[in-house]
């Protein structure tokens, strides 16, 4: 049971974040499929850096430096959204797309590259190993295991549900979301605020990225992605209706479920059950697609999204 | 010298293909009412755009209080102290009145918001010209009059002394227009500088101290109003002398071809019927018109007549037959030609041809369609004669991508769609909205000639002029309800705004 | 009627825009490998490309059987990109096709293997389990208003583990190998009629999954453009609500269209697989033909026929990337390629206004200003 808590939390941490990042993405107009890519990116800058950082690196430099440049690589690989989808008005699902399977594509390439430089040609696989990074995350209460990631995504929770009430930026943002035109007749850039939404959903999802591999395991193959999590981020957000608060409960419901993959051999009652382990591994997204199925009827999402925004045309 | 806050000299602004605005000149004296006349496409729209630095124009310069100024982008128009009341509101929906009030000049401590003084602000200018406003409501949720008063805000929050009223009766009743022009008037007074843009011309005689004339991205004129006649400034707009009324005879009904009975379609953004107990008939020919101001229900009730929308209760009868739970297509097949309000969201597929539009309801028939295979060459045939038939003109005739057609000629092709199909009914919602007085008087006389061949004909209009004009019948609903029935020959304008107001309703429950 | 010119021709356009993507893809590839190993960039590039042909100097038949293999692997990602562009023409994006083609792969080995069914049965088999697959995102989407991406997703990683789970199964897994057992040695009788195997070098692989395939491309071609239900589908995919207005069952389509894309994506994984050129192994990520039918859809133009050359280019760079010297590269860096590709088909509207730059067609709904002008001059010469 202590178990079903830890990974609950821990999974809650990902899925609140990243989907708060596509809300922010959403919010400012702009669909980001790319969640996943983004969390990629993200989780491969975290996983290097902290195979990288010398051994005798205090614990506050590991943390720090980790999720800086997680942070950091989730939003450059959001500049490649933002520029094709506000400047280029591409297709915005299918940029999303594009970027997943680049992110996976060039992770594995990165990573085998960095792997074949470090071993010196012994080593082609797209694994990192990080025990000592993932170690420094992680610290105790009582018999609970817990990690600096969970305090970070509660610091971050508590941050993006005041930016998006109360502040005249935040204001701005959803404004493009839902009428660009209107925000442009008060002089406001819109195109400058999606950029921002989806540099904010870079930042999110990046650390997102490296909470996800951290979550469970201590090494990572960066050929198999995210796992989809990136997408069961953004029913997340579709179910919390893009607001934050309730975003942060839906992604509690849904990290429960995701966690029951992971422990249910250690619950008595669920291992004796006969099904495969296989099927709880499908749970996330069976019960996703239900609750959507229950939900999208009436969601309201922001009026604007998907569409680019043109200057001349009124 | 002439004490001009704003001049706007030698304007152009070209589009691919076209010129917007032809060496315009518009001079606004300090707190004057100024209107500027034009059909639609005479090219008010963006030389006011350009006034507010949304285009840039090619050639021309604007000059505030006599020194050259750029206007680049609305920040710019803002700083001048130029403001603007679009023509189609520029509000956030789900924002409540304040946000949107504040939106783009929010005060703001380390880019938190900070309210208070912005409502403080805001209340003690609903007082002062009596625009009064709930702050905390949302958009959604009040009045289209209560939304123009948020945009009257908007310019005034921001000490806006040049303001600009892009076509801003459209949407109201008579009284809220009366209204509306004693606001001008006050802010006129208090030294604000107003461009009314507008073409409708009692406005202008009433309101405006002069008036600039436009016609096909020219300059015409400006006169005084206080020495002109509505006749010369009409002439002035269109170019050759309007009619004003339709030419029709009296009309002969007959048979009664739709019924509708205790019609009620449910809401979709709240708990009440947006649709509640609407019962009428129409006859074959004549022309019944629901009037009533935007938002009160019609949308919802043509989409239930047409199928468009789910109804709750009630009963649709459509000569003779019930087709209340009919599919549109069984509609579409049985008697009902549908002209419908938003002809890019629902009459036209842009991105088809226009021969291809042609045959939108019908391209099943076995008169285009051969064992699932489409008869290109009976569809051209046919797109070929109704495009005669109506005068629609394209680009590359048959095989003009709609997309690239004028409004006008969109319209028309609807039009000619609609009037083509076998039919007894003719559903037009808005059928001119947005054309410019030849299409008007096009239409208006199709849809007299389809009465006088013996057609139903039930019309739905936010316009009165076209209401009053060409209605044999006049329904008016509030709120989902039909609130009374008028006879347009006996009717006044002031008596059609109470009915539309609801301050006014006649107890015609089962009157039938 | 005018004469447009040669570059004003939405097809040239395409096809040009589509040249641009892959050559610019190319160079970004190379910029790659040179960053990786400077030294063998040429040399690595040129491997790509040369790919198979280099195979021509040992013999003209050796040639031949790997282009027969090259064909042949080239089949489910055409396939797929047809299944996407199909449900694109009538606006949904169907990213399930990777799920529906995954649920393909375990129709077609399961029936095939242990339930030795023959050849046409189990292509049935994995035709019927894609449309299925597609019927269910269509379901949702039709009456319960759920996202097609979103669904075709879920259902991607569900399809996936039922995948494993089934093909798992003793029947169908040599558990010593973990991977499916070959169908020629279990049941000979599942696997496609040959075609052409004299002239492709005896290769054992070609079959008539190959013209089917084409024969596919062309059927998809003639309902968009000449059929009622092709005209219906567009209609929706261009605007729905005039759909539904001219009385279209808007519901119908979605689900039918997404029924025919999913049926046509379990094609593609039954024509591959039931070639016994590959086996299924146990997986973690969802095949990722799916997505590069994504690519070579919109690399194709969106077109039926496009799809096809797309589909050979993509897959030449797939395989290219095994040509690879693995001392200084992996063959990843393929796949890096075509994801660059990808990403760049989204500028494809933007290239298309660079071509269209003297004289354009305003492509914009609120043009208004603009065509109403033009609607008075009309009336001038009416007057």
């Amino acid at each position: 049971m202590l178990l079903l808590i830890q990974y609950t939390l821990i999974f809650s941490a990902v899925l609140i974040l990243v989907a708060l990042g596509g809300m922010f993405s959403e919010r400012s107009g702009i669909i980001n499929l790319g969640l996943e890519g983004i969390m990629v990116f993200g989780a491969m800058a975290g996983a290097m850096v902290m195979v990288l950082l010398p051994a005798d690196a205090s614990r506050p430099t590991i943390i720090i430096l980790t999720l800086l440049a997680a942070a950091a690589a989730g939003m450059l690989s959001s500049l490649l959204i933002a520029v094709a989808c506000i400047n280029f008005k591409a297709d915005q699902t299918l940029i999303g797309t594009a970027l997943n399977m680049l992110a996976t594509a060039s992770a594995t390439v990165i990573v085998k590259g960095f792997n074949t430089a470090r071993s010196g040609g012994t080593d082609f696989s797209a694994k990192l190993d990080y025990v000592r990074g993932h170690n420094a995350f992680m610290f105790t209460i009582g018999k609970l295991q817990l990690s600096w990631f969970i305090v970070v995504a509660a610091i971050l929770l508590v941050c993006a549900i005041i930016f998006f009430y109360k502040t005249k930026l935040a204001l701005r943002i959803r404004a493009c979301g839902e009428h660009p035109q209107a925000a442009d007749s008060v002089g406001i850039n819109v195109y400058a605020m999606r950029y921002i939404g989806v540099l904010m959903s870079g930042f999110l999802g990046g650390l997102g990225g490296i909470i996800y591999i951290c979550a469970a395991n201590s090494t990572w193959h960066f050929d198999y992605g995210v796992a989809g999590a990136g997408f069961l981020a953004l029913a997340v957000m579709i179910f919390g209706q893009w607001k934050p608060e309730r975003i942060a409960w839906s992604a509690v419901l849904f990290a429960l479920f995701r966690s029951l993959s992971n422990v249910y051999m250690g619950i008595g009652f669920l291992h004796a059950l006969p099904i495969s382990g296989t099927v709880y591994n499908m749970f996330p997204y069976i019960v996703s697609l239900i609750v959507l199925a229950f939900t999208s009827q009436n969601s309201r999402a922001p009026k604007a999204e998907g569409i680019p925004y043109d200057k001349g045309a009124r | 010298m002439e004490d001009y806050v704003i001049e706007m000299l030698h304007i152009t602004k070209e589009f691919p293909g076209i010129i917007a605005n032809d060496d315009i000149t518009l001079q606004l004296k300090r707190g004057e009412i100024h209107a500027l006349l034009g059909e639609n496409g005479a090219g008010k729209s963006t030389l006011m755009s350009v006034l507010f630095g949304l285009y840039t124009p090619e050639k021309g310069v604007i000059k505030k209080d006599g020194k050259e100024v750029k206007i680049n982008n609305p920040n710019d128009a803002t700083d001048l102290g130029i403001g603007m009341v679009h023509q189609h509101f520029m509000l956030v929906d789900i924002f409540t009145v304040l946000d949107n009030i504040i939106l783009g000049s929010e005060p703001s401590k380390f880019g938190f918001l900070t309210k208070a003084d912005a409502r403080k602000k805001v209340l003690d200018l609903s007082n002062k010209y009596n625009l009064k406003v709930d702050p905390d409501a949302l958009i959604e949720d009040i009045t289209v009059g209560m939304q123009q008063r948020v945009e009257i805000l908007k310019m005034l929050y921001r000490d806006n002394d040049i303001l600009i009223f892009d076509e801003p009766t459209a949407v109201l009743t008579p009284q809220e227009i009366d209204e509306l022009m004693k606001i001008m008037k006050d802010l006129a007074a208090e030294g604000k500088s107003i461009l009314f843009i507008t073409h409708k011309l009692n406005e202008i005689m009433e309101v405006a101290d002069r008036c600039s004339i436009l016609r096909k991205g020219k300059y015409i004129g400006t006169v005084d109003v206080k020495n002109t006649t509505k006749e010369e400034l009409s002439s002035m707009m269109v170019g050759r002398n309007v009619k004003f009324a339709v030419d029709k005879v009296e009309a002969k009904p007959t048979d009664e071809v739709l019924k509708v009975e205790n019609v009620c379609v449910k809401s979709k953004l709240h708990s009440n019927d947006s649709v509640h107990n609407v019962s009428f008939n129409v006859r074959a020919g004549e022309i019944v018109c629901i009037a009533g101001i935007d938002g009160n229900g019609q949308t919802e009730f043509v989409g239930a007549l047409t199928g468009l929308d789910d109804i709750s209760s009630g009963k649709i009868t459509l000569c003779g037959e019930d087709i209340t739970k009919k599919s549109i297509r069984y509609k579409n097949t049985h008697g009902m030609s549908h002209i419908p309000e938003d002809r890019h969201k629902h009459g036209l597929v842009l991105d088809y041809s226009l021969e291809e539009n042609m045959i939108l309801q019908r391209y099943f028939e076995p008169a285009f369609n051969n064992k699932g295979i489409i008869k290109k060459a009976e569809m051209r045939k046919y797109s070929d004669r109704l495009t005669k038939a109506f005068d629609v003109r394209s680009g590359q005739g048959p095989r003009t991508i709609v997309r690239s057609m004028s409004g006008g000629n969109q319209q028309k092709a609807i039009v000619a769609r609609e009037m083509d199909r076998q039919h007894e009914l003719l559903v037009a919602v808005q059928p001119t909205r947005g054309l410019d007085v030849g299409a008007i008087e096009y239409i208006h006389k199709e849809i007299v000639k389809e009465r006088d061949a013996g057609k139903a004909i039930l019309l739905v209009s936010l316009e009165l002029d076209e209401v009053m004009n060409l209605s044999d019948r006049i329904l008016v609903m509030y709120e989902g309800e039909i609130v009374g029935e008028v006879d347009p020959k006996t009717t006044t304008l002031q008596e059609l705004g109470l009915y539309m107001s609801g301050a006014k309703r006649d107890n015609r429950k089962e009157a039938k | 009627m005018e004469k447009t010119s040669f570059f004003k021709r939405p097809a040239v356009q395409t096809l040009l825009a589509s040249i641009l993507c892959a050559v610019l893809g190319i160079i970004i590839g190379y910029i790659i490998l040179l960053f990786m190993n400077a030294e063998h960039a040429g040399e690595g590039m040129a491997a790509i490309l040369t790919n198979f042909f280099k195979y021509r100097i040992a013999s003209q038949t050796t040639l031949m059987k790997y282009m027969g293999s090259f064909l042949v692997k080239s089949v489910p990602v055409i396939l797929c990109a047809e299944a996407i562009l199909f449900a694109y023409k009538a606006g949904l994006f169907n990213i399930g096709v990777a799920g529906q083609y995954t649920v393909g792969i375990i129709a077609s080995l399961y029936t095939s293997l242990a339930l030795g069914w023959n050849w046409f049965l189990c292509l049935i088999a994995a035709i019927v389990a894609g449309a299925v697959w597609g019927l269910i995102a269509g379901f949702f989407k039709a009456y319960c208003n759920v996202n097609e991406v979103i669904a075709g997703i879920m259902l991607n990683w569900i399809g996936l583990y039922i995948c494993n789970i089934i093909l798992g199964l003793p029947s169908c897994m040599n558990q010593s190998k973990s991977e499916t057992y070959d169908i020629k040695d279990v049941n000979p009788a599942g696997l496609l009629p040959a075609f052409m195997r004299e002239f492709f070098g005896k290769n054992e692989y070609m079959t008539i999954a190959i013209p089917i395939t084409v024969i596919v491309a062309i059927v998809i071609l003639v309902v968009l453009n000449k059929t009622t239900f092709g005209y219906e589908l567009k209609a929706t995919g261009h605007n729905k609500e005039a759909a539904k207005y001219s009385g279209m069952n808007a519901k119908r389509n979605i689900i039918l269209t997404l029924v025919i894309s999913g049926a046509i994506a379990g094609m593609a994984a039954g024509l591959y697989y039931l070639t016994g050129i590959e086996h299924f192994k146990i997986a973690s990520s969802v095949p990722g033909m799916g997505f590069n039918g994504i690519a070579v859809a919109f690399l194709g133009g969106l077109h039926p026929i496009g799809a096809i050359i797309a589909g050979l280019f993509v897959e030449y760079i797939t395989l290219g990337g095994q040509y690879l010297n693995t001392n200084y590269y992996n063959p990843q860096v393929a796949d890096l390629m075509i994801s660059i590709i990808i990403y760049l088909c989204g500028f494809v509207l933007f290239f298309r206004t660079i071509l269209n730059r003297p004289g354009k067609v305003t492509v914009n709904a609120n043009a208004e200003p603009a065509t109403n002008t033009t609607d008075n001059k009309d009336k001038e010469k009416e007057v």
